[in-house]
């Protein structure tokens, strides 16, 4: 029984983890039309500015705004010398951004070396939880989380942005026409993508080795949830995640890591063979 | 051209002997890795996906060859052998694979590069955590070289060759119809659908022909290096063959080729004096993709210049070879029953039903948004069709896909004029006449070029534009290319050919001259046609038989006169509600 208890929990907070990763990805991909090679990248960004953080003896706390910043300010910069040129020639980005991941990595193992490193426990401990104890840290993240996500989805179903972000996905030219700074809100879509996952590195930092090629994983799995769960909704973003973590954790434990992935990506090539708009898919 | 193909060899051979063997053994490498990458040049210079992980079929091929190299005892006929199985295994996973992942994706989307990533980091972790096949971490060691070759001097001549047959290879399946094919798909995939091409087994091939590509160069790289390591299977030896491709350029069979020697050179001196070295490489990959799509040898062939990425139109064979016209089996009849059509909330076809049968010209008409296109996208499959049944010759059809219905015999013309741009006017037409007549060998032979038609030559005459294939299709006018998609739908001669409206955007002189070639093939050839049209002046000259659709639904069928006098079509068209 006990078994069975921390495994739903293990599987709650990889849903959690994996769908705060997979949702910049999903809004980019999604809205703009752009598949972020460079998306895990972003996490990586976010998790070395935890090491930062860490490494200055600073209060670790201060590693969410300096993730957000710099993926923020990176994320811009990026929308405006690369992406912004490339929103008609969506083949071109998917190649630029690839070239993008290579060059983050490559700068990051100049700067910090290729080696692994990691940062201390900033919620140490166990709590007593329905009959089992499980780690504090990742209950923690698993309440941040879900708080984010209701913000996140109550503030796009109600404001305004929201409604200006929908215009601009259903008609571009007639959004410009009526008014609405495209330019602008594409930009801000593309780096609220990124701070996502600038902020998810930050979540998982003390829980993951830290080392430049660490962003791939995180691509993939946040990839082969769009493909389970297709675009369009944050249920199907959800239950993809809750297929593919759940898959992974199972396989893993029965057998081990190379089956846990070689399952997934089973999974994600069947999908796309037989139901390429993954489980909700909007035709 | 013809001075490389004299220059180039010469300078290759003469490396080991003008610098040392020393050299020589470095480039081997660089030339097995631009093997590797003329595979991508089919696959995304040609046909237009990208493969991220093609060191799995590199290192698939280097494992089996070091397996086999070790095993065996020494003989040509294992090095025969070798060379076929580290072909064809990685060919097998890659046709597979793309099978599966291109059958219902259209397009160059990002999904197909994904799995293929995903798949080079599969082929990492098992080539690691294999240790008893493939020796894990440390690699298989102590393979043993090709019987009777240095492995550090004479298998460079070895390499040469190998690259020799690469190239003849590439440029053979570049310059044969298959090439011409993924030419058509990178462009637009879903009108060689409607020509009846499988296009996702086209690339399915394709990329296993890159993969076998791959797996030769591999099949080398075992004894060149005398180690295989999981590095060799991994996604950073993928994502550099991406990289050395598209700097090289991916256009040309020798552009991969280029770049991998030339970036390689630089990476040797540079990697251990500058620490960002590689990061400088990232941006000019970046820098390329953005401004440089030919890459390296795009910009020095042009000079300086930037030239259209496309795909040039050699001289052109005569078309010599007469085919047999299509005979038509039966009676035309096509029936839809009931057929519903939704996307989202909104209802499209709502219960349609309508019989049409025999040759000649039969027009729908109908006021904006009464599902006319629809009716035809319903029936061509590119409308999923929620209720009811089509039937075509007494077959139920519906649901089935573009390639399927199109291979029935059923032909179609898109409103909007639908060619491939980027090739020539007589490209266009070659395809149109493969359509439905194509074996899969005849797609690697040069004769097919030479197919001509009694109908092609009827429709170079009553368009004399036809007549010069030189010209990009891109490059018409509107009208010319609305006619250009005519006549390509026609050259396969279908049994029923949907036309939607093949008026629209014509100049009056572009209509009568549209209307009468109509009228003319529907008198020579008796097949059914089915016309969309809205100016009711082209349908009182082209036909006699009227469908009027409204909201969805049959509202008449009959002779013109009679619709004319129907009381409904009249409220409709004056604007009253029904």
């Amino acid at each position: 029984m006990e078994i069975v208890t921390v495994y739903g929990l293990n599987l709650l907070y990889t849903v959690a983890t994996l769908g705060l990763i997979v949702l910049g990805l999903a809004v980019v991909f999604g809205l703009l039309g752009v598949m972020n090679m460079a998306h895990g990248e972003f996490v990586m960004l976010g998790a070395y500015s935890a090491l930062i953080v860490q490494n200055q003896g600073l209060p670790i706390l201060l590693a969410i705004p300096l993730a957000l910043l710099v993926c923020g300010l990176f994320g811009w910069l990026v929308e405006w010398l690369m992406i912004r040129h490339l929103y008609s020639r969506p083949f071109d980005t998917l190649l630029a951004t690839w070239g993008l991941a290579i060059l983050m990595r490559k700068a990051i193992e100049g700067l910090f070396g290729r080696g692994y490193q990691s940062i201390d426990q900033t919620v140490p401990g166990t709590v007593h939880l329905l009959g089992v104890d499980y780690p504090a840290y990742r209950i923690v993240l698993f309440g941040v989380i879900a708080v984010l996500f209701a913000v996140l989805f109550g503030w796009y179903q109600r404001s305004n942005t929201g409604a200006r972000i929908k215009a601009m996905v259903s008609n571009l030219e007639l959004a410009a026409a009526v008014g609405i700074d495209t330019v602008l809100l594409a930009r801000m879509t593309f780096v609220f993508g990124v701070c996502t996952a600038g902020l998810a590195g930050v979540l998982l930092a003390p829980l993951v080795r830290i080392e430049p090629f660490m962003g791939l994983d995180y691509l993939l799995s946040s990839f082969f949830i769009l493909v389970v769960g297709g675009l369009g909704s944050l249920e199907g973003l959800l239950i993809g995640s809750g297929i593919i973590g759940g898959t992974d954790i199972v396989v893993s434990a029965i057998s081990d890591k190379t089956a846990g992935y070689l399952s997934v990506l089973t999974i994600s090539i069947l999908f796309l063979w037989l139901k390429p708009d993954g489980i909700f898919s909007r035709r | 051209m013809l001075r490389t193909a004299l220059f180039l060899p010469v300078v290759l051979l003469a490396v080991p002997f003008v610098w040392d063997f020393f050299v020589a053994y470095e480039l081997g490498l660089y030339l097995l890795y631009g093997i590797v990458g003329q595979g991508l040049v089919i696959c995304w210079g040609r046909a237009g996906f990208l493969p991220l992980g093609q060191a799995l079929f590199f290192g698939t091929g280097a494992y089996l060859s070091g397996y086999i190299l070790t095993s065996f005892e020494a003989s040509w006929i294992a090095v025969g052998l070798l060379l076929v199985i580290a072909g064809l295994v990685p060919a097998l996973i890659a046709g597979l694979v793309g099978a599966m992942v291109f059958n219902r994706q259209i397009g160059s989307g990002p999904y197909f590069s994904l799995i293929t990533l995903a798949l080079a980091m599969l082929g990492f972790q098992l080539a690691n955590s294999a240790d008893q096949i493939t020796g894990g971490f440390n690699g298989m060691t102590g393979i043993p070289g090709l019987p009777g070759v240095d492995s550090y001097e004479g298998l460079y001549f070895v390499i040469l060759a190998a690259l020799a047959v690469s190239t003849l290879i590439v440029t053979y399946v570049l310059k044969a119809p298959f090439g011409q094919l993924l030419a058509a798909v990178a462009q637009n995939e879903e009108r060689l659908q409607f020509f009846g091409f499988r296009t996702g087994t086209l690339k399915a091939l394709a990329f296993a022909i890159s993969a076998a590509l791959a797996g030769f160069a591999g099949a080398l790289y075992a004894p060149h290096q005398g180690i295989v390591t999981p590095q060799a299977v991994g996604f950073l030896l993928s994502a550099e063959l991406v990289i050395w491709t598209a700097v090289g350029g991916r256009n040309k069979v020798l552009g991969p080729v280029f770049g991998a020697v030339f970036i390689g050179f630089l990476a040797a001196g540079l990697r251990d004096i500058f620490r960002f070295w590689e990061v400088v490489v990232a941006i000019v990959f970046v820098v390329v993709v953005l401004r440089f799509p030919e890459g390296l040898s795009g910009l020095i062939l042009a000079g300086g210049r930037r030239i259209a990425l496309g795909f040039s139109d050699r001289a052109r064979p005569v078309r010599d070879i007469e085919l047999a016209a299509v005979r038509q089996e039966s009676e035309a009849a096509l029936r839809y029953d009931g057929i519903g059509v939704k996307i989202g909330a909104v209802t499209i076809l709502d219960g349609l039903s309508l019989d049409i049968s025999g040759g000649g010209i039969h027009c729908i008409i109908g006021p904006n948004g009464a599902g006319k296109t629809s009716a035809f996208n319903a029936l061509t499959g590119k409308l999923p069709v929620a209720e009811g049944t089509i039937a075509w010759q007494g077959e139920t059809i519906t649901g089935e896909r573009a390639y399927r219905v199109a291979a029935r015999g059923i032909g179609r013309k898109f409103q909007v004029p639908s060619v491939f741009p980027e090739l020539s006017v007589g490209q266009n037409i070659d395809i149109a006449l493969w359509a439905n007549r194509m074996s899969h060998a005849e797609m690697f032979s040069m004769r097919s070029y030479r197919w001509r038609s009694a109908l092609l030559a009827h429709l170079e005459k009553l368009f004399p534009f036809l007549g010069r294939p030189n010209i990009r299709a891109g490059d018409l006018s509107l009208g010319q290319r609305q006619m250009l998609e005519f006549a390509l739908s026609n050259l396969p001669e279908p049994a029923l050919l949907l036309l939607d409206e093949p008026c629209a955007g014509l100049s009056a002189i572009e209509t009568s001259e549209m209307i009468e070639a109509i009228a003319d093939l529907s008198r020579t050839y008796n097949r059914m046609l089915v016309i969309i049209e809205h100016d009711m002046q082209v349908v009182e000259k082209l036909s006699d038989h009227v469908i009027v659709l409204h909201q969805g639904r049959l509202l008449a069928n009959g002779s013109l006169a009679e619709i004319k006098q129907n009381t409904e079509v009249q409220a409709v068209y004056a604007g009253g509600a029904k």
